[in-house]
Formats: C-alpha cells, sequence, structure tokens
C-alpha cells in the first residue's frame, strides 16, 4: 500500500483535502495573531519573533509538518483536478450555475495563486531572497531596562540569543529586528499591494474551503449548516482583514514611523 | 409563443453531434416541454426530417426519465421540478431556448438527447439493495422507526435517480445520487446488515463507472428535482469513513 493510495477513493481523497486545509488554517490563524502583535510595538513584536526562532527542533518539526500539509493538499488538489476534467469532457454550449459560489468555482486557481504567492512570502521574508536589504537588521535589547535600542555602529561580537556585556557597562540581548524588516517590506508600495492582493485571495479560497471541510467530513445538519456557511464567510473575511491591516497601516504611517 | 430552439443532435454514440437551431411557432404557453418538442417532431415528420430523439416515459414528474438539460441547467429553470412537468409559461414568446443532453463521461450520448444512464443501475446493483429471507413476514411492529429516522430516510428515497445531480455538477460526480441511495438504507433497521459494504462497493462502483469527485458547489442539490439535499453526501462521507476503518471483510 503506497502513501498515495488514497487517491483512488475520491472521498479519502477530499478528506486529506480537508484535513491538511485545516493544518494550514490553524496555522493561518496562529501567524495573523502573532503578526498582529506588530501594532502592540516593536519590542514585543521582535520578542515574538525571537521566540519562534529560539523554539530549535520545535520549529522544525513544525515546519516539516506544514510543509507535508502543503504538499498532500497541493498534490490531492492537482490530481483531482485532472480526475474531474477527465469526468466531463464535454461542456455544455450554454452554461448556467444555479447555486454554486464563484469561489466554489475557482478554487484550484485561486489555490494555485496561493502557492505562488506564498512562494514569494517565503522568499521575501523567511529565506530573505528578494529583498535581502529587509532581513539583515538585528536589534538589541538592554537587559532589566527591557527596552529595545538600536545601535547604529555593528556589534559582530554579540551571539544571536545570548546576553554580552559591551564596553560601556551594558547588557545586551541580540535579536533579528524582524519589525524593521516587515515595515520595510511595507514601505515600498508595489510589495505592498502585492500582498494585499494575495490575502485577498486567501481569503476568497476560504470562504468556501471552511465550510467545505465541514460537508468533506460529515458535519452537515440543518440547525448548525447556515451557521457554519456563514461563519465560514465571516471568518475568512477577518482573516483577511487582519492580515491587510498591516501592510495599510504600514504604508499609511500608522505603524514604524520609527524604522 | 414563437420559439428559437437550439438543439443537440448526433445520430448515434460514435458520430459527433452539433446545435441544429428549429424555429417553432404556434407553442401554447399551457403545453409542457416535452409537449413542445412533440409539436416540434410532428413538423419535423412532416417536413421529412428526422425527429428529435428524447428520453420520456410518465410525463408526470415521477420516473425520472426526462433528461434534458435547458440553458445549462438540468431540467430547466424551474426548481424541483422534472423538464416534463416543466411547462412553457416559464418562458417568453421570442425566446431562444438551448436543449442538450444530461453530459458526463459515464452518461454517453446514445442519440440527440438521449444519454445512456446505466452506469447508475450497475452502482445500485453493488450495493443499493437490502437482502431479505424470503418466508412469513416478521411482524411490522418488530422493527421499531422512529419518526425523524422514516421521515429523512423517505427524503433520501426520493431521489428517482434521474441523474440531473450528475449532469449539474462540473465534475460529473454521482455524490448526491449515491448519497441518497446508501443513506436511505443507512437510516432504517432493514440496511444494517449489509450498511458498511454497501457505501464501500456502492462508492467503488461509482469510482469505476468515471464519475468526477465532489467539489461541495451543491449546484446537484440546487438543480435536483426532488430536492434532496447535500446532508445526505456528508452522511455518506461519514459512513464511508466509518466503513472504511471499521470494515471486517
Amino acid at each position: 500500500m503506497s502513501i498515495v493510495s488514497y487517491l483512488k477513493s475520491t472521498i479519502l481523497s477530499k478528506i486529506v483535502m480537508a484535513v491538511t486545509g485545516i493544518i494550514l488554517l490553524l496555522f493561518l490563524i496562529g501567524h495573523t495573531l502573532g503578526n498582529l502583535q506588530i501594532f502592540i510595538g516593536r519590542e514585543v513584536f521582535n520578542q515574538y519573533a525571537y521566540f519562534l526562532q529560539s523554539t530549535g527542533e520545535l520549529l522544525w518539526v513544525f515546519r516539516a509538518v506544514m510543509l507535508l500539509s502543503a504538499i498532500l493538499h497541493i498534490v490531492t488538489s492537482v490530481y483531482l483536478k485532472f480526475y474531474n476534467l477527465k469526468a466531463k469532457p464535454q461542456k455544455y454550449a450554454v452554461t448556467n450555475y444555479v447555486k454554486a459560489t464563484l469561489s466554489s468555482r475557482t478554487m484550484i486557481w485561486t489555490g494555485i495563486a496561493i502557492a505562488c504567492f506564498l512562494a514569494y512570502h517565503l522568499l521575501h521574508f523567511t529565506f530573505g531572497v528578494t529583498n535581502p536589504e529587509h532581513t539583515k537588521y538585528n536589534g538589541y535589547v538592554e537587559k532589566g531596562a527591557g527596552l529595545y535600542v538600536e545601535y547604529n555602529m555593528p556589534v559582530p561580537e554579540l551571539i544571536e540569543g545570548k546576553y554580552i556585556e559591551i564596553p560601556d557597562g551594558k547588557i545586551l540581548f541580540k535579536q533579528k529586528d524582524v519589525y524593521k524588516m516587515v515595515i520595510l517590506g511595507f514601505k515600498n508600495p508595489f510589495i505592498s499591494i502585492v500582498y494585499i492582493i494575495g490575502v485577498i485571495i486567501v481569503g476568497f479560497h476560504l470562504n468556501h474551503a471552511i465550510q467545505s471541510a465541514f460537508q468533506t467530513l460529515g458535519l452537515n445538519h440543518p440547525r448548525y449548516s447556515p451557521s457554519i456557511i456563514a461563519g465560514s464567510s465571516t471568518f475568512s473575511f477577518l482573516i483577511a482583514l487582519g492580515l491587510i491591516s498591516i501592510p495599510v497601516s504600514v504604508l499609511l504611517g500608522i505603524i514604524g514611523g520609527v524604522a | 409563443m414563437k420559439l428559437t430552439l437550439y438543439i443537440w443532435r448526433q445520430k448515434n454514440a460514435k458520430s459527433k453531434g452539433f446545435m441544429e437551431k428549429h424555429q417553432l411557432d404556434g407553442v401554447s404557453e399551457d403545453m409542457s416541454f416535452l409537449e413542445m418538442l412533440d409539436v416540434l417532431n410532428e413538423q419535423l415528420i412532416h417536413e421529412g426530417k428526422e425527429p428529435v430523439a428524447f428520453d420520456h416515459d410518465c410525463r408526470e414528474g415521477i420516473c425520472g426519465t426526462c433528461s434534458l438539460t435547458i440553458n445549462g441547467t438540468p431540467h430547466g429553470p424551474e426548481a424541483a421540478t422534472t423538464c416534463c412537468q416543466l411547462h412553457m409559461r416559464k418562458f417568453k414568446d421570442g425566446d431562444s431556448i438551448y436543449i442538450e443532453p444530461f453530459r458526463a463521461k459515464a452518461f454517453p450520448v446514445i442519440k440527440d438527447l438521449i444519454s445512456d444512464r446505466s452506469a447508475l443501475d450497475r452502482i445500485i446493483q453493488a450495493g443499493g439493495f437490502i437482502s431479505v429471507n424470503t418466508n412469513q413476514a416478521q411482524d411490522a411492529n418488530a422493527l421499531p422507526v422512529s419518526k425523524e429516522k422514516a421521515d429523512l430516510a423517505m427524503d433520501a428515497a426520493a431521489c428517482i435517480g434521474c441523474g440531473a445531480c450528475i449532469a449539474a455538477c462540473p465534475n460529473a460526480s454521482s455524490m448526491l445520487f449515491v448519497a441518497a441511495k446508501v443513506s436511505q438504507f443507512a437510516l432504517l433497521p432493514q440496511g444494517q446488515p449489509e450498511r458498511k459494504r454497501r457505501v464501500l462497493s456502492m462508492v467503488e462502483q461509482m469510482h469505476q463507472e468515471g464519475f468526477g469527485a465532489c467539489t461541495n458547489i451543491y449546484e446537484c442539490e440546487a438543480v435536483c428535482p426532488k430536492q434532496v439535499s447535500v446532508r445526505f453526501i456528508a452522511q455518506m462521507n461519514r459512513e464511508y469513513m466509518g466503513a472504511y476503518m471499521k470494515n471486517e471483510e
């Protein structure tokens, strides 16, 4: 029995789509809430980013689960798309949808767009490939003061994640200046627009995805389904709104005046 | 009423079809859609042309034989109605109407507007039955069924197997049809002995016939002349998961 033998059953494939989708959605919820901390301030946001980076092996376990979920989600959806195209080789001369929503009929296309956006997002912020000038900054926290200080001079002997005493008697803690990275990124209107469009597509995808996962996993009941469908739309809207608020606030100068 | 009809013509299963234009005058709004096609066929016969072949039987909306996709919607614009019960008063004088057969890879067109839906019969043969030993019938009250369960089973059993759900689905998925049949038996005590085997074999047959996968867009429910609910698809997903994990055969 091969690992992809579930593809032989469309119902099992759908369950894989739903479960991997839920895993990715849980990450997105955490990612959104975590990133909204940028509104609290630089210290909190950088400390949060440092905390995530400092989880060590756990971070790699987490990344492996995310990568596996994303791969299964993509492979299954592409397989099902071709399977479905084969099941309806001839289209009607006139097409008319009675009930199907636009977001439900464009899942594969919004999915492909999201995959491209995600690749760019990782290359930009996580791997620092597209704009290395955004990711090179470090910040320093002074012990006891808890305040965030930016030193213009390079302090190369400081090691990330360790307290070190510098010549003027202060004890500093070095961490990546993720706050500055985000601000510099979103100050560029072109990058911001790409992000806003990307996030809107994510919201559009989720609008169908969430309620669809409930249905696939067998959770449909006349008493709850209207709330599930309405909740799915509201939730997607809130996720998209939360994520869009960051580039918009940067562009309007609400956050990041200092960077 | 005067109508312009665009009708799918196809000589046989092997030939390539095309849309053919017809003008039809003197259509009464009291005619059913099929009676309108009867009038067209009489006209064609008088002109010495080949009449349009289409499926029909009871013409009272209960047999599931009529199978026309009208302006892109299986059974046409009226909800919860088969096309034999669709009346011409739903259309306006001067309308253009596109009439096509139910389309799916598993529903090959045999002639004009007739597609072969025997794939659905093979799905039923795979498990859409209960086994009853022949002998004296047992006392009816020996098998209690709650009113709620009986009503729900009846809602599923309302499926007339016309295949409109498949025709409407962009993936030609037969999930609503199979789900209705699986749920109807799973809800009743008589369906219990073969419950797990049934859902596994019917779904397997559905795959073999070449029906697509469900993407939960619910177009099937919208066109179903018997308003079978997609909640039965969720029920079948539950049945399938349980049977897949616990099946002892």
